[in-house]
């Protein structure tokens, strides 16, 4: 076999590697016109940012910070195209669909951050009201405005689109939702532009248009300059209105959770996987097992790995190492080890069979559920004469259990459990030990 | 009372057949509310010849006649018991009180705004109070009800430059006629706000007061026998309490009336329209109508008058429903309409509105489960069956528990507890002396807080027990958390340098007076913060303790991650240092730190040689350390989050599927020792669960016998083996 490069350190610059990443997206032709966005948004922003200095008022400011937001979606539009383009690479092993989604937090919680700032800076406003110009105001409010409406309706952002759509609704677009529907009440025609809800960026941008133009009328009419910041502040709700819902979602799948709307179908065909499980004799072909479950699930979880125990009378020492007798009849064909780092806990499938229907598959990135399942291991159990098995396999287990506990620092491995976090519930010292098996 | 009632059913006789009844309720309604919107302008006059207290007895003791002639409450009904006179007279106690409260509310703000505030009926105050402070609310509509009550408020709190309040706020203290109302204005001034806004307020908590005061009384109306036998004895009984007062109060100060007489007419209508024809409408329309729908063709009608009257009051137009001051003609400027008023009268009626509607409860399930056919389950029964209650205290020791529990959280709480406790000193003593920077950086002090309040969360969360739907359990919070840190301090660092970057360009003048004993005492809450931290962490390590300079640690926690290249196994008993969330934390108290230093070298550099641009020059140079110390941390958590392949095990990884592919080349017939092999090597390299999935060619027939979709396995198969240009042969996943 040679050497095999797996694991080659990068020898390149950071610069150099973005600069040929960024060839590589720019080849497609699609990339160019979020190039040109960006580059539009770039001077936009720099217009907008001037303005803010020159009319002094801080809910243009804030309405600036959803363009510099528009700017970041560009980016994880930009990422998600170089993402479709990466294969996996040995280091991340699991490929780079994530990246999508941890662009897509990031975005979200840096434009939270940007109106915890507005909010900040509005209340030391309060306190001592600056006074507005309203020269560049409403020029500025309609630039952004027209620019941000521009960006969203003509580029097709995947991420965004989706995280917009399978998120919870933000409040505003809920208020939003209930007045359109006593208006569509009247005018049946305008559900389709309302119902059931809106994009909530063109609702955000909407929204805060809306209140500098009451900003403009009023210190125009009065001087009531604490206008500014009171829209100000509305802006900066809004904003975290309408971004935390989205980093919600996109943190959860960050965690590794269990996507809701799997949950129940993941539960059914566990459970009829299940039953295969229950019923399979010492000497049922495996292959079919493996295909039958296979089947069951692939729908739902890309990335599957079944592997299977064929018990014997005797049980054999599973720990010491030296032999599994009769496990596989090994021959051919693809071998796809799943392991699993050390973390406190090294269970073996004994123990590991009853966190099966309790742990669905976390989700991966976006609309692709489940990702990285936990193995489904099935046992024969039928065979096995229970309370022998179940003491032998037990006694030395549940020692070495003890010593993995006994090392200090656990929760300070969790970091380390990159790509290898496949089983679920497993992690710190809630171990399964006790549950009985089915 | 019965036979005016009757005229004017006969005045307005229904235009429909069908809504008759209740369009006879509603007009009678209308009426009403505009005839008491008349009674409370009628009684702003008034109140401005007549002593509060006065005012308040005389009206009591007309409404007390009148119904003591109509509801005959000693002569009906069953005896009263001793203790519901005591009730009585408690219930006669508040409601003098809310009176009191109400009328001199009336005289600071004036009868425009009094109306807007006041007259809101109880169902709408009850569910605003519900969304505010429940969290069942009733869905979004309560929501926007609620919110616009509150702009309402805020619009005539800030945006109602009320011509008086500039000639109130400059009145002498002296001058007032009782002690109480002086007691009052002091309270008022004693919060600082000027004299009317200072009404309005009193209002809002008159109006919650008036609430409370009517659910209270409802038992007692029940035992009582009605709500008009309770009112009659309660508006007897306040009056045998004002007496002795009124008297003492008439005895000792001379009155401002020339003549009684000529104020009997304004009084009449007053007490005719603000107490009684107002409280036995209310009562027949409650009974008639929804009470729903009482309070929204009520509120209506009365802003609406309210309105027409601020402006028309003093026009002689009005002069026939003007009873008082009809020979004064001036062009009054007191508390007239402004466009912060008219604004807010039409959120009033928009909330009064929406929130008197019914609402529609019930709609919010909680999801239990799914059904064998995968359809969800939702349970909608009340939050009452799901939550039991937990007292206050009980909670807050339970959570103090938890948080002390553990080095992390523990430190991270006791440092959180001294920044708060010097940021309330700086803000406490901002305000004492009035001085805008202080406040300003206190209001700092509590932004970066929120950093540090998350990092608690976090703390606390990562030692939840996994749930089904955090099937990997919460410790990725941690390194959640830290990347938010990261995110944060990059804004910071960002606006950091933005602002220094003005400032180059444009060096203002700094007044640096102030600045110096605030950025020492926040140096030292920072330093003490660093040492807490640090000195967990050089633990951690065995490095050397003690030592608080700052560019030390925080290379050498950089530097951790990749100098642990140990054997797999001791890796856990290293402890690993700190976590994600720890080290963002500490870089923020780090970057306070650096803040602070900065601040205090640019002030001695200015004091010294006056050099206004040190104090860019060192908030740029802040700007670039802080962004710089946040990099590694970032990158760290990038790579966490995106399941990279620990740095530490590459190595070993590799050996360990070399030695596999050894095994395979070497026995192509494997043998059945085989999985315990590879099992034994990958444990070596630190792998201690592995799933091993064996496809043979019946695999691929039956599964192209089962299903349909096959294609896709086969997609997913052949994805695996785009692998195997780097594994050769070998998968990890």
């Amino acid at each position: 076999m040679g050497t095999i490069h797996l694991f080659r350190k990068p020898q390149r610059s950071f610069f150099g590697k973005l600069l040929r990443e960024f060839r590589l997206v720019a080849a497609d032709r699609r990339s160019w016109k979020i190039l040109l966005f960006g580059v539009i948004n770039l001077i936009c922003t720099g217009f907008l940012l001037m303005w803010c200095s020159s009319t002094n008022s801080i809910a243009l400011t804030a309405y600036t910070y959803l363009t510099i937001f528009d700017l970041f979606s560009l980016m994880t539009c930009l990422i998600s195209y170089w993402v479709t383009m990466r294969k996996p690479s040995p280091v991340y092993s699991f490929g780079f669909e994530r990246l999508e989604v941890l662009a897509v937090f990031a975005s979200t919680v840096l434009a939270q951050l940007g109106a915890l700032f507005i909010l900040k800076e509005s209340a030391e406003r309060f306190l001592e009201q600056p006074e507005i110009h309203t020269g560049r105001l409403l020029v500025g409010t309609f630039v952004a405005l027209s620019f941000n409406l521009f960006t969203m309706l003509s580029i097709r952002n995947k991420p965004f689109a989706y995280v917009s759509e399978a998120a919870s609704t933000s409040w505003l677009q809920e208020h939003v939702a209930d007045l359109s529907r006593s208006l569509c009440g009247i005018i049946p025609g305008l559900s389709s532009v309302f119902l059931p809800r809106m994009n909530p960026f063109v609702l955000i941008d909407l929204a805060g248009a809306f209140a500098l133009c009451i900003t403009y009328m009023l210190i125009e009419i009065n001087n009531y300059f604490a206008v500014d910041t009171a829209s100000a502040i509305a802006i900066a709700l809004m904003t975290f209105g309408t971004m935390y819902p989205m980093s919600v979602y996109s943190g959860k799948v960050l965690l590794q959770t269990t996507p809701p709307h799997v949950i129940g179908q993941l539960d059914k065909l566990i459970r009829e996987a299940g039953s295969v499980h229950v019923r399979i004799r010492r000497d049922a072909n495996e292959q079919m097992v493996l295909a039958h479950v296979t089947n069951r699930l692939y729908t739902l979880v890309s990335t599957l790995t079944v592997q299977i125990f064929k018990d014997d009378w005797i049980r054999p020492a599973l720990l010491s190492g030296p032999v599994a007798a009769n496990v596989l009849n090994f021959t051919d064909h693809h071998i796809i080890p799943m392991p699993l780092l050390k973390g406190a806990d090294d269970l073996n499938p004994v123990t590991s069979t009853p966190a099966k229907p309790s742990s669905p598959p976390p989700e991966f990135s976006f609309n692709t559920p489940g990702k990285n399942v936990n193995p489904v291991i099935l046992l024969n159990t039928q065979t096995r004469p229970y309370g022998f098995g179940l003491n032998h396999g037990h006694t030395p287990y549940s020692n070495m259990l003890n010593q993995g506990l006994g090392v200090p620092g656990i929760g300070a491995t969790q970091g380390l459990r990159t790509g290898f976090t496949n089983i679920p519930s497993r992690y710190g010292t809630n171990n399964r030990i006790g549950q009985p098996r089915p | 009372k019965k036979k005016k009632k009757k005229r004017k059913e006969r005045k307005f006789p229904g235009s429909k057949r069908g809504g008759l009844t209740l369009t006879k309720y509603i007009v009678l309604l209308c009426f009403t509310k505009f005839l008491k919107a008349v009674g409370l302008f009628e009684s702003y006059d008034l109140l401005k010849a007549v002593h509060i207290v006065q005012f308040i007895f005389i009206l009591k003791l007309g409404t007390a006649f009148f119904m003591v002639l109509f509801q005959k409450p000693f002569s009906s009904g069953k005896t009263i018991t001793k203790h519901q006179w005591i009730k009585i007279f408690k219930h006669a106690v508040a409601g003098c009180i809310i009176s009191l409260l109400w009328f001199f509310g009336l005289t600071l703000c004036g009868p425009l705004r009094t109306l807007l505030l006041f007259e809101h009926s109880d169902i709408v105050v009850i569910s605003l109070l519900s969304v505010l402070f429940t969290s069942s609310g009733g869905g979004p509509a309560k929501t926007r009800g609620a919110a616009f009550f509150i702009i309402a408020v805020i619009c005539l709190l800030l945006f109602d430059n009320d011509d008086l309040m500039a000639k109130m706020a400059e009145h002498p203290e002296g001058h007032h006629d009782s002690a109480l109302t002086h007691m009052l204005y002091t309270a008022i001034a004693f919060l600082g706000v000027a004299d009317h806004k200072g009404g309005v307020l009193l209002l809002v908590l008159a109006l919650c007061c008036k609430v409370g005061f009517h659910t209270a009384s409802r038992k007692l109306s029940i035992d009582v026998g009605g709500a008009k036998r309770l009112q009659a004895l309660s508006h007897l009984v306040s009056v045998l309490l004002l007496c002795p007062w009124v008297i003492v109060l008439s005895v000792t100060t001379e009155s401002k009336v020339e003549s009684w007489f000529s104020l009997i007419m304004p009084f009449a209508t007053v007490i005719f329209f603000v107490m009684i024809l107002d409280f036995y409408v209310d009562s027949i329309c409650s009974v008639k109508m929804e009470v729903s729908k009482c309070a929204r063709y009520g509120s209506f009608p009365i802003f609406i008058s309210a309105l027409l009257f601020g402006n028309f009051w003093t026009h002689p137009i009005t002069d026939q429903l003007r009873a008082m001051n009809k020979a004064a003609h001036q062009e009054s400027t007191e508390h007239v309409l402004s466009g912060g008023v008219v604004v807010s009268a039409i959120f009033f009626i928009l909330s009064a509105n929406i929130l008197s509607s019914p609402s529609k409860r019930g709609q919010k399930g909680t999801l239990i489960g799914y059904s064998p056919e995968g359809t969800p389950l939702y349970n909608f029964m009340g939050d009452a069956f799901q939550h039991s209650s937990q007292s206050i205290p009980r909670f807050i020791k339970e959570s103090l528990k938890q948080i002390l529990e553990e080095s992390d959280s523990r430190q991270i709480f006791y440092f959180l507890c001294l920044n708060l406790l010097f940021t309330f000193v700086e803000l406490f003593y901002g305000v004492l002396t009035n001085s805008l920077g202080l406040i300003s950086d206190g209001f700092h002090m509590l932004f970066d807080c929120s950093a540090l309040v998350m990092g608690l969360f976090a703390a606390l969360m990562s030692r939840w027990k996994a749930t089904r739907i955090f099937s990997y359990g919460y410790g990725r919070i941690e390194i959640l958390s830290g990347f938010i840190n990261g995110l944060f301090l990059i804004v910071i660092a960002f606006f950091v340098f933005m602002e220094s970057v003005a400032r180059l360009i444009d060096p203002p003048e700094l007044d640096t007076h102030m600045l110096t004993p605030v950025s020492v005492g926040g140096l030292i809450v920072n330093l003490i913060g660093i040492c807490a931290f640090s000195h967990a962490h050089s633990h951690a390590h065995g490095a050397s303790q003690g030592s608080c300079h700052s560019s030390d640690h925080s290379h050498s926690h950089h530097m951790h991650g990749h100098s642990d290249h140990g054997h797999g196994h001791s890796h856990g008993s290293a402890g690993g240092g700190m976590n994600a969330n720890m080290r963002g934390v500490f870089l923020h108290v780090l970057a306070d730190t650096l803040g602070s230093i900065g601040v205090i070298v640019s002030t001695i550099l200015i004091e010294q040689f006056g050099w206004f641009i040190a104090d860019p020059l060192c908030s740029l140079f802040i700007a670039v350390l802080i962004f710089l110390s946040v990099v590694p941390l970032i990158k760290d958590a990038c790579q966490v989050l995106l399941l990279r392949l620990p740095p530490e095990y590459e190595k070993e990884l590799h050996i360990a599927l070399e030695k596999v592919l050894y095994t395979w080349w070497r026995a192509p017939v494997v043998p059945a020792t085989w999985e315990a092999e590879v099992t034994g090597i990958l444990k070596d390299a630190g792998v201690n669960n592995l799933t091993i999935q064996v496809e043979k060619e019946a695999y691929f027939q039956h599964m192209s016998g089962l299903s349909t979709g096959f294609h896709d396995v086969l997609a997913m198969t052949k994805q695996m083996e785009s692998m195997k240009y780097c594994k050769d042969g070998t998968y990890i996943m």
